[in-house]
């Protein structure tokens, strides 16, 4: 029932909606008015929005057009005029100023963090790093450190030989601010070949399994881990097999296939019975078997010696307990 | 109703007795949910008409006030409901020779007919208020949808309602004092014509009765459409008159007792069944025959249905309404005003019920004008599109934001 389509001619005489709806304020009643003022006020207040709104866009498009230097500024940003450092380490401020070398008198918006991050990245010490800035002039850094387990002795051409840190990801760094009685406690690495890079060596494989070797006897067994100097690798990558040399014993043979725990635990009872013998100089403890722990003593006979071990000691799950762990 | 947003709209009756205000939720898929209601007593209108504007003002913002506050929302537009005897129509009909050759009617025929029924000049100072079009007749036979059919002659008649100027912007301006625009004027009996019947009614006949205080609007339907609208300034307010001049008892006596006793048709057949005045039992109070106040409303009801029936002249044939008379209103809650309607139109009548969705609190007469104004836009808009909001898009919503608070 709709009307037709084509625009028929305007009939004459007024509609009612030719009437002006608009009263004068006198004709409003308190209601009314108020109503009135308040859609006036929802009006400016909608209208300063929004002339601020274009304002800012035109002052943005502008500043882009012409000067874009003056958008860094346009936070109020001074120069920097402290760097602050948080960190899980031992790694200081003043190691952080002199990685970072921050130009004097650079704004904190002038600054490349990427790049100043990379500076810092370059040291091994440096596994996390994180720069904010935090207006309006401040650099916070925060930082996670690699903890070292183990240390390797490099000598590069006719320099001198150098020590080196390896951590639990096998990254060879220089250690900085550790403290000397710590690192003369870490064992030293045999046994592995490390590969140049153009920033340091590539990472040492296995050093996952040494870490785990190391912790373990350094929280279960530490009279033990005291006493190691040397661990080898040289057999990990084709037996499996971790070597240790300790100060009183020549050879510890560990095997990554078995928990280390029950090897430690097999060791410190080893070496417990050793001292009931009459000579208890242990020559070699072959922890990689399951069910038995071949051991070769320093005095030991040819004959006895020729046996695949010296004595046969049954694992430590199948005897009284001589220390809980 | 192109809008493709919610819209809180008010439907408002000024009316002689009460200002109703229902705010309803109109949604993009033309549901209707009501949200809130306000009703006032009415003050500075005097049969439908504006007489002081301030305290119009005050009565009809206090509703909207009251509306406004129970929906929880700030009210958008306000479509509002138009009485009075001030209003008068006319029916113009046009017609023209099919254009084309082969004699198909065209959607320029359609267009060219209609403005030419719609162009019968109105007396000076009167404004258009609705156009109602009665169906196309193509050579004689009434079709609803003429286009693509073959005549010869294709006709079309407008029932065209309007109202002084003045009046009319008097009402418009009550609402403008609330800084709120009236986005569409109804005619109050269209609209409770359009909420007491259904299609079925329309199409059978019905003449549907909307007796207030102080106005009596009318239409009657016929084949689906509206056939004949009018308003008599004579309505439940000149039955308390009446009362108080023949039984010499004050307005607000008369009122009481209107409300209490009065019926549309005689009952009472003994002289001597009395009734108290006051019904306090205190000093003055005395006692009236019933028969007498029966007598005086009954009188008075038969005249003014006579003068409906008057008016509606020779458009009124009972055999044409088939479903009978519908009253709505105040005064229908008049006992015995049904017998009264029967008796005068010989056809059945009964009191209208509004439609199964409207909420109980909503059902009473009071505000079938204020619910037909929400009906007759929302479906009628389909014959005569209710016009969309003049600004759309983002400019147009911060054209809202200007104009309502």
């Amino acid at each position: 029932m709709n009307e037709p389509a084509a625009k028929p001619a305007l009939p004459p005489g007024r509609s009612w909606r030719d009437i002006r709806q608009e009263v004068q304020p006198v004709a409003m009643s308190r209601r009314g008015r108020q109503r009135q003022i308040l859609a006036w006020t929802k009006a400016i207040g909608i209208s300063l929005l929004l002339a601020g709104v274009t304002g800012a866009v035109y002052y943005l498009a502008h500043s882009w057009a012409t000067d874009r230097a003056s958008l860094a500024t346009a936070v109020r940003s001074e120069r920097v005029r402290e760097v602050v450092l948080i960190t899980n380490g031992v790694l200081a401020q003043a190691w952080v100023s002199e990685v970072l070398a921050l130009p004097k008198a650079s704004s904190l918006m002038a600054l490349d963090l990427p790049t100043l991050r990379k500076r810092l990245m370059v040291h091994g010490q440096v596994q996390v790093a994180v720069l904010t800035r935090n207006f309006p002039d401040a650099l916070v850094v925060t930082l996670q450190e690699r903890t070292p387990v183990a240390r390797v002795q490099v000598q590069a051409g006719t320099t001198a030989p150098q020590q080196l840190l390896v951590a639990k990801d096998g990254v060879v760094y220089e250690g900085r601010n550790y403290d000397q009685q710590m690192l003369a406690g870490l064992p030293w690495l045999d046994g592995i070949r490390l590969v140049p890079l153009a920033e340091g060596f590539a990472p040492i494989a296995g050093m996952a399994e040494v870490s785990s070797l190391l912790s373990t006897v350094q929280l279960q067994a530490p009279h033990l881990y005291r006493g190691w100097l040397i661990v080898s690798l040289a057999r990990l990558a084709v037996a499996d097999e971790i070597v240790v040399k300790a100060q009183d014993i020549p050879e510890i043979i560990f095997t990554r296939k078995r928990p280390f725990f029950k090897q430690v635990a097999q060791l410190d009872y080893i070496i417990d019975r050793a001292h009931d013998l009459p000579d208890p100089m242990l020559k070699s403890v072959n922890l990689t078997f399951d069910g038995q722990v071949p051991v070769r003593l320093e005095n030991a006979s040819p004959d006895a010696s020729s046996k695949p071990s010296g004595k046969f000691l049954k694992p430590v799950g199948q005897r009284k307990e001589k220390r809980e762990f | 109703m192109s809008s493709n947003r919610t819209r809180i709209i008010a439907a408002v009756e000024i009316g002689t007795n009460k200002i109703v205000v229902l705010v309803g939720q109109v949604s993009p898929s033309r549901l209707l949910d009501i949200i809130g209601v306000g009703v006032t007593s009415a003050r500075g209108i005097m049969k439908g008409e504006v007489v002081d504007y301030k305290a119009a003002c005050e009565a009809t913002h206090e509703a909207l006030e009251m509306a406004s506050t129970r929906a929880g929302a700030s009210i958008q537009e306000v479509w509002l409901a138009q009485s009075g005897g001030h209003l008068d129509a006319f029916y113009n009909e046009a017609s023209v020779n099919v254009k084309s050759a082969d004699n198909i009617v065209t959607a320029l025929d359609m267009a060219t007919v209609c403005a030419m029924a719609k162009e019968k000049e109105l007396p000076e100072g009167r404004s258009r208020i609705h156009e109602i079009r009665r169906p196309y007749r193509l050579d004689g036979r009434t079709v609803p949808a003429p286009e693509h059919l073959v005549a010869r002659r294709l006709e079309v008649g407008y029932w065209i309602i309007h109202g002084p100027a003045s009046k009319v912007s008097d009402n418009i301006h009550v609402i403008g004092g609330y800084h709120l625009e009236v986005r569409e004027l109804v005619l109050a009996s269209l609209a409770s014509g359009s909420l007491l019947t259904n299609t079925e009614e329309r199409t059978k006949g019905a003449l549907v009765i909307d007796m207030g205080k102080g106005v009596t609007d009318y239409v009657l339907y016929r084949d689906g459409h509206v056939l004949v609208t009018g308003t008599l300034a004579v309505a439940g307010e000149h039955l308390t008159n009446d009362l108080s001049l023949g039984l010499r008892i004050t307005t607000a006596q008369a009122e009481m007792l209107k409300l209490r006793h009065a019926r549309g048709t005689v009952q009472t057949r003994d002289k001597t069944d009395k009734v108290w005045l006051n019904g306090d039992g205190a000093f003055g109070d005395r006692q009236i025959s019933k028969l007498a106040i029966e007598t005086i409303t009954a009188a008075r009801t038969l005249e003014i249905l006579e003068v409906v029936k008057q008016k509606l002249g020779p458009a009124f044939e009972a055999q044409h309404c088939g479903a009978g008379v519908i009253l709505t209103g105040g005064t229908s809650r008049m006992p015995g005003l049904e017998e009264a309607a029967a008796r005068i139109f010989g056809l059945p009548a009964r009191r209208g019920e509004a439609p199964t969705w409207v909420n109980d609190e909503l059902r009473d007469p009071m505000f079938s004008t204020a619910l037909g104004i929400f009906e007759f836009a929302l479906r009628g808009a389909h014959e005569h599109p209710v016009p969309a909001p003049r600004k759309s898009g983002w400019l147009g919503s911060l054209a809202r934001i200007f104009a309502t608070a």
